[in-house]
């Protein structure tokens, strides 16, 4: 090692002429320095696998030149001694904004403010102002005296910094943080790409959700590529320009929480990037799933505070998943770690910069290494974005960013008594400062009895008098040699001594001045030197931290493990199989390997199978909700009138408690629904309500692809305000016009891929290929029967208007979703084949369900349609057993098809009906056991059983709500204590969780909308 | 019946057909109900029972013994009799479309307005109101909504040809919508909704303070001059011919809120909404103060609660002894769900029937003051009562088959079956179902 060092310096020595050029003049007379300083006898960490000891760093013109244990010094340098103390390379955040300017967030809108359909960024750039590759941080770069005086303090030397702001973020700069001129700072530009899924200062209305910025950045990729190969000749495009040569560098995405994560690798996956990824901290909570994706990490250290929870009331209001996130998130670097996701550690997001240290120090405490602190602070961000050439460790050649400390850098003790940021030296205590403390002998003119103890840190000195027996802390200023020394000798008679002088030896002595004015000589003499002797109460603390369970999702009622399938002999029910065998009183059903096995009566039990006594009880299958909103993070992308290129399978949100509530009320499936905001809306997500699992385990595999449409009110923007009268359409008429002209670009887009496909590679390699739209691509799969539209409706005009243009254009539609006139235009929808999903009842809530009639799904069954009934709705969801049941009181429809319509026929109307909605062996073991007739409405689940997987239990919800009220208790109990110990607390504040619905808009209402306006 | 009904139904369709159908004339002779199952209201229940009533008014309830008199004798035999249900807290008549403006009465401007009156804005002839009464809704208060306080509400029948016709009670009580301890605030970063602790809460409560004691003041005053039109609508509460509704959720709402109107010389507090009420059952109960449950289909209020709790708070309040009410607090069409809520609380809190019963009749009639006159079935009070095919807590059995109110036989068509019958004949599909 020492060698390589050597050969380093040497080959550093051939090119090094000890001379520098710069461009720019001096007002003055010139003022180069050799910048030559050596730094002896000190404990030397390389890097975080290097130390050594009595070892000299050599540094030349801000480069480092020579580290090792037998380091000639050349004549001409500074030598400073530093016996007793370390030398660190300085620290690296790759996550900085440091010089960037300020973002103006625009006032959120909040109401319904007039939409901005265009750019506001005039010039040859992108269509969407949230996508700017373009954005060069190296010149818009300004160092910045007071934020680098900052992070200096903290030992930081370097910083890779970039605004953060839009979902394109443009690059970042590699600079130091010396006061300098910005040529003398800036070491690197072009370091990395920057995205999010934040549209940050962009005013442009679309997008407005995070599948609507996937979506977008997923056709800038496309975009880019088709620029690069053709689209030059038909547009001159600077962001794409811009976005094509980011590609070779290193790509960071920053996401708002652990599942963003995901999100973030899923497109990574696409385009055959691996993202690093800027985290939110939280990663420790779907830990596996977060390392499979192969990702590094930038990992924030933005530990919550303590909640207030004095008051038991209040109290209730702090969930038990922020309170376990209190406790657990300063272990999540020490997690990561463990888990061996590599990653660096950042300042970003910590709410005062300051709070570093003791929050790094914390996460130490947690079971981060100290070794792998300083890895990711250090090593890991410089290799990370590839400039591990220029900082990061001390080898020669790099630049001399160093810190010089007194102790082990991540001591408590520890004082950063220098930054070194490019061969410049930022004191921050005397390194050479005298050892002042110990007990000194006190002479104030003719009082002697008078004792001195300086204790303390060796920079932070702590001063104590003692007057006989009295102790007296003096008011004290020392620099350099001198010393300045107020105190009140007799607080009786009140009056303070002032005392100034200096350091002779072990000597303090000078003149001082009595409250009364008298002038008196005074003096100090060391009677015995300071000995650490007194055993720190550190040792005590030693012992981890322990905190509580992971809970798998992480949300009070979520499960300490992953509920796993079961072999299942459920006997002597009622079963109501849906299928020609109707309903069978005293029935068995096996289960196993997650399917229905057998039904029968008198089935015997396998080895290992769990016997349920269904004796007076029903079975039935797990209900399905063909029109759901839950576990989504948004639900419209309502900037334009077609969004079909967003996926809500981008915005599954797992952790959501409505999915828990949905199995206590027996839902197994559900269909995640982009909302109605606009004409074509986009692509459903088809999920399992499997409790703990991720969002990728929860999707039902294999089903075909769907994709929501609206008409009506909500698409034409009729209740949406006077402001809100731009976007095309405005009338039931316009709504047509919107899906003839989509829907003849994507034939003619599918036509052109179709003929660019079946060329000869030969004629393919002169031809220029289409340009990937994902939103035709989803246009196209319905032309070509590959996607299918579940359309929002209520009023038989518009109806009858979307099967005419899907006759016209050869398709079908396959579904009606709310359809609330649907029994005026039944028997055209028989005949179309269209199925027809809705609510039991509702209607008067706007003007288009003036006529909306609970006798609908009755009408609509007896005409032949497919019918089902759905929530659109978390509330609603949990009963929709009760909702079934509301078709056999309006229009009498039976008992057994009541049920299917939350059953089977949602399990047809979702092309799942092979292996859903129905108990016959063979299919997926979805069950409900009740207490009751599934359609009284006394009814309530006991057990909900997916693919053979009990997740709901109403006995183990008992257990497990115990459980939850124990953890509560424990974690309030730490928090009080944590306040008393003087952490500062946040006040509970109650995050009421959104419910959607079909019209809400991310950023638009929400607070005092009517629930019954949004259907 | 059902073939009048329906011979009903046909001419209003016939004849212009988005409109109600006629109110019921006056009782003109002497009904027997006979043979069904009558579930009185108060706990009680008689099966093969006999119900007579004359002139409006029950004369006689009992077992199939029971004399009829000569009195047109229905056939109820198998059928259920219940006394007509009263949804409190509505907005029925009060508004048609929610997302039509010129179709809301409900909410008045500026903050303080005792002295509005719901009963004026009652719109008989609003199409939901038919809608309501075939779930056996036959009253329902008329609630105004917004401000502080809101304005007065009336008690009103579901059929009549006016405001003054259909009324059963004018101006039964004040709203008062209590300052909440946490105020809900929008967080524009996550696009979430947050509470956190009202700061203003202490200065509106003192506001509170004064305008009541000011009330109390003046009512003191026979001849006021001037006349105060706000001060005047709040008499009633200091000598309890008026009730004050408090809407409140939090259980520190909810004892704030009652320790006021005690303090205030308020005589009848009654809590509204009570989301939290579990918490307070030993306050409330102290301090016998009823409660109106706002919706029981709702999600829970926390993250961490109890699944179930909405469904079983009114089990809960009514095992502490509490006098419980339910409603769509704020709802108008929905409210015809409020049969099913007391089921859901049946199956939920191991409620027993008839006591979910009563918090659809008896105790709210007790709460409103209108005990004396409907909310069970007994000798003396109003025939306002339904016969339904089954069970009226289940949405299966739920088939309201007549329905009287004040002895008038009403016309149960509505423009929900009016639509049905028109499509079901249109495409030949048979008459089944209510």
């Amino acid at each position: 090692m020492r060698k390589l060092f050597l050969t380093g310096m040497l080959a550093w020595g051939l090119t090094q002429v000890g001379w520098s050029q710069v461009t720019f003049p001096r007002n003055g007379v010139y003022d180069e320095r050799p910048g030559l300083y050596a730094f002896t006898n000190a404990t030397i960490i390389v890097d975080p696998k290097t130390t050594l000891e009595g070892a000299t760093l050599l540094v030349r013109n801000g480069r480092i030149e020579a580290v090792g244990k037998t380091v000639s010094i050349p004549a001409g340098a500074v030598v400073a001694d530093l016996k007793g103390k370390r030398i660190y390379p300085a620290l690296v955040d790759i996550e900085s904004d440091y010089g960037m300017p300020e973002l103006k967030r625009n006032p959120p809108g909040g109401g319904r403010g007039a939409p901005q359909y265009d750019s506001n960024k005039k010039g040859a750039y992108n269509w969407n102002q949230a996508i700017q590759p373009e954005v060069d941080a190296g010149i818009i770069f300004k160092a910045n005296v007071q934020q680098a005086n900052e992070l200096r303090k903290m030992g930081f030397g370097a910083v890779v910094t970039h605004p953060h702001d839009g979902i394109a973020r443009g690059n970042s700069v590699l600079v130091t943080l010396a006061d300098d001129r910005e040529n003398n700072v800036v070491i690197r530009d072009r370091v990395s790409a920057h995205y999010s899924f934040s549209k940050g200062t962009s005013t442009q209305t679309y997008p407005n959700s995070p599948m609507g910025a996937v979506a977008l950045l997923r056709q800038t990729y496309y975009d880019a590529d088709w620029y690069k190969k053709a689209g030059k000749t038909v547009e001159s495009n600077l962001s794409l320009e811009a976005f094509n040569q980011l590609q070779s560098l290193p790509s960071v995405f920053e996401v708002p929480d652990k599942l963003g994560v995901l999100r973030a690798d899923k497109i990574g996956e696409e385009f055959g990037i691996q993202y690093i990824i800027k985290s939110a901290g939280d990663e420790y909570q779907r830990i596996n799933e977060v390392k499979a994706t192969g990702a590094s990490l930038i990992v924030p250290l933005n530990f919550p505070q303590p909640f207030d929870v004095e008051d038991a009331w209040d109290a209730d209001n702090v969930t038990l998943a922020e309170m376990k996130h209190w406790e657990m998130a300063p272990a999540n670097p020490g997690m990561l770690a463990k888990a061996g996701v590599p990653f660096a550690l950042t300042t970003a997001n910590l709410r005062n910069k300051t709070d570093f240290w003791a929050n790094l120090r914390k996460a130490i405490e947690y079971g981060l290494t100290e070794q792998q602190a300083l890895t990711a602070l250090t090593t890991t961000p410089a290799q990370l974005l590839k400039i591990d050439n220029e900082v990061g460790s001390l080898k020669p050649g790099l630049l001399a960013n160093f810190l010089i400390t007194s102790d082990n850098l991540f001591s408590a003790d520890n004082v950063i008594l220098e930054n070194w940021v490019r061969g410049k030296q930022y004191v921050y205590q005397d390194k050479s400062a005298p050892d002042w403390r110990g007990t000194y002998n006190l002479t104030i003119g003719d009082r002697s009895n008078l004792k001195l103890n300086i204790t303390g840190k060796p920079g932070k000195p702590e001063y104590q008098v003692l007057v006989d027996t009295v102790k007296v802390t003096p008011k004290v200023s020392l620099t350099n040699d001198l010393i300045s020394l107020q105190i009140q000798l007799n607080k009786k008679q009140g009056g303070t001594t002032r005392l100034t002088g200096y350091r002779e030896g072990t000597t303090l002595k000078g003149e001082g001045e009595m409250p009364d004015g008298k002038v008196v000589k005074w003096s100090a003499t060391l009677a015995q030197p300071f000995t650490a002797s007194a055993a720190k109460p550190d040792s005590a603390k030693k012992t981890a931290p322990e905190y509580g369970k992971l809970l798998y999702p992480f949300v009070g009622m979520g499960n300490l493990e992953k509920p796993k399938a079961q072999t299942l002999l459920i006997r002597n029910a009622t079963v109501w199989t849906n299928e020609k065998d109707g309903i069978l009183a005293s029935a068995d059903v096996l289960v196993q390997n997650g399917k229905i096995a057998k039904v029968g009566k008198g089935l015997a039990a396998p080895a290992g199978a769990q016997v349920i006594d269904g004796t007076g009880k029903h079975l039935t299958n797990g209900i399905i909700d063909e029109h759901s909103h839950i576990a989504l993070y948004s639900i419209n992308e309502g900037g334009q009138s077609s969004s079909a290129e967003v996926r809500m399978s981008d915005v599954v949100n797992s952790e959501d408690i409505n999915i828990y509530r949905q199995l206590a009320g027996g839902v197994t499936t559900s269909q995640l629904l982009h909302g109605s905001a606009n004409s074509i809306g986009g692509q459903s997500a088809i999920v399992k309500l499997k409790w703990g699992e991720a969002p990728q385990e929860m999707m039902v595999k294999g089903a075909d692809g769907f994709i929501k449409f609206a008409l009506g009110e909500n698409v034409k923007q009729a209740n949406w305000g006077d402001a809100v009268r731009i976007r095309f359409p405005q009338t039931r008429m316009g709504v047509e016009q919107v899906y003839f002209d989509h829907f003849t670009r994507a034939r003619e887009y599918d036509n052109a891929w179709k003929a660019y496909n079946s060329m000869s590679a030969k004629e393919r390699a002169k031809a220029v290929p289409p340009r990937r739209d994902v939103e035709l691509d989803a246009l196209a799969e319905i032309l070509n029967k590959k996607r299918f539209i579940t359309c929002h409706s209520y009023v038989q005009s518009e109806i009858n208007m979307l099967m005419k243009v899907a006759d016209s254009l050869g398709f079908k539609v396959n579904t009606f979703t709310h359809i609330l006139e649907g029994y005026k235009v039944a028997d055209k929808m028989a005949k179309h084949g269209v199925g027809g999903s809705t609510f039991a009842d509702w209607w008067a809530y706007k003007m288009e369900v003036k006529d909306a009639i609970p006798y609908n799904a009755a009408l609509m069954a007896r005409a032949g349609v497919v019918v089902s009934i759905n929530s659109d709705d978390a509330e609603m969801a949990r009963r929709l057993n009760q909702e079934a049941a509301k078709a056999v009181e309006y229009g009498g429809i039976s008992e057994e098809e009541a049920w299917k319509m939350v059953t089977l026929n949602p399990a047809k109307l979702l092309h799942l009906d092979n292996q859903l909605g129905s108990i016959r062996a063979g299919k997926d073991a979805d069950l409900v056991l009740w207490n009751n007739n599934p359609l009284a409405v006394y009814a309530r689940p006991e057990k909900t059983i997916i693919d053979g997987t009990v997740y709901f239990d109403a006995q183990d919800d008992d257990r497990k709500r115990d459980e939850l009220q124990k953890e509560r208790a424990r974690l309030i109990q730490k928090m009080l204590t944590a306040k008393a110990g003087g952490a500062s607390t946040q006040r509970p504040t109650f995050r009421r969780q959104r419910m959607w619905h079909c019209e809400d808009v991310e950023g638009v209402m929400a607070e005092g909308e009517e629930q019954e306006q949004t259907k | 019946m059902k073939k009048i009904t329906l011979a009903i139904s046909l001419l209003a369709s016939l004849n212009g057909f988005a409109q109600n159908p006629a109110p019921a004339g006056p009782q003109t002779r002497a009904v027997a109900l006979t043979g069904a199952t009558l579930h009185i209201g108060n706990g009680q229940v008689i099966t093969n029972g006999t119900i007579v009533f004359d002139k409006g008014v029950i004369t006689a309830v009992g077992n199939g013994d029971t004399p009829i008199n000569g009195a047109e004798r229905i056939d109820a035999t198998g059928k259920h009799i219940y006394p007509g249900l009263i949804s409190p807290a509505a907005t029925v008549g009060l508004q048609e479309f929610a997302s039509v403006r010129a179709t809301l009465d409900f909410r008045e401007t500026g903050s303080l307005n005792p002295n509005v009156r719901s009963l004026i804005a009652y719109n008989t002839d609003s199409e939901v109101i038919p809608t309501i009464r075939n779930n056996g809704l036959l009253m329902t208060q008329a609630v105004p909504d917004g401000g502080v306080m809101a304005g007065s509400s009336s008690v009103m029948q579901t059929d009549g040809w006016n405001w003054e016709d259909a009324v059963l009670k004018a101006d039964d009580g004040l709203w008062l919508q209590w300052p909440g301890y946490f105020a809900r605030s929008f967080d524009f970063e996550t696009f979430g909704v947050s509470l956190k602790k009202n700061e203003q809460r202490q200065d509106a409560i003192n506001a509170l303070k004064a305008t009541f004691s000011d009330a109390r003041a003046y009512a003191d005053l026979k001849n006021p001059a001037p006349k105060n039109l706000k001060l005047e609508a709040m008499r009633g509460l200091f000598d309890g011919t008026r009730c004050l509704y408090i809407r409140a959720n939090y259980g520190k709402d909810i004892i704030e809120a009652v320790r006021f109107a005690k303090q205030m010389g308020v005589k009848k507090p009654v809590i509204v909404g009570a989301e939290d009420a579990a918490r307070v059952v030993d306050f409330l109960k102290e301090n016998q103060v009823p409660v109106i449950l706002g919706p029981m289909h709702r999600l829970p209020t926390l993250e961490d609660e109890d699944v179930y709790l909405p469904y079983k708070l009114p089990g809960i309040l009514q095992k502490a002894g509490i006098l419980v009410s339910l409603s769509y607090d704020g709802e108008w069409w929905r409210t015809r769900n409020l049969p099913f809520q007391a089921g859901t609380a049946v199956g939920f809190s191991g409620l027993d029937k008839e006591e979910a019963l009563k918090m659809l009749t008896s105790n709210t009639a007790k709460i409103m003051g209108i005990d004396n006159v409907v909310g069970t079935l007994e000798k003396g009070k109003h025939a306002t009562l339904v016969v339904s095919k089954g069970d009226l807590l289940d949405m299966r059995t739920n088939v309201i088959e007549h329905a009287f109110i004040q002895g008038r036989h009403i016309n149960l068509d509505d423009k929900h079956k009016r639509l049905y019958h028109m499509y079901r004949e249109k495409y030949g599909q048979p008459d089944i179902g209510k």
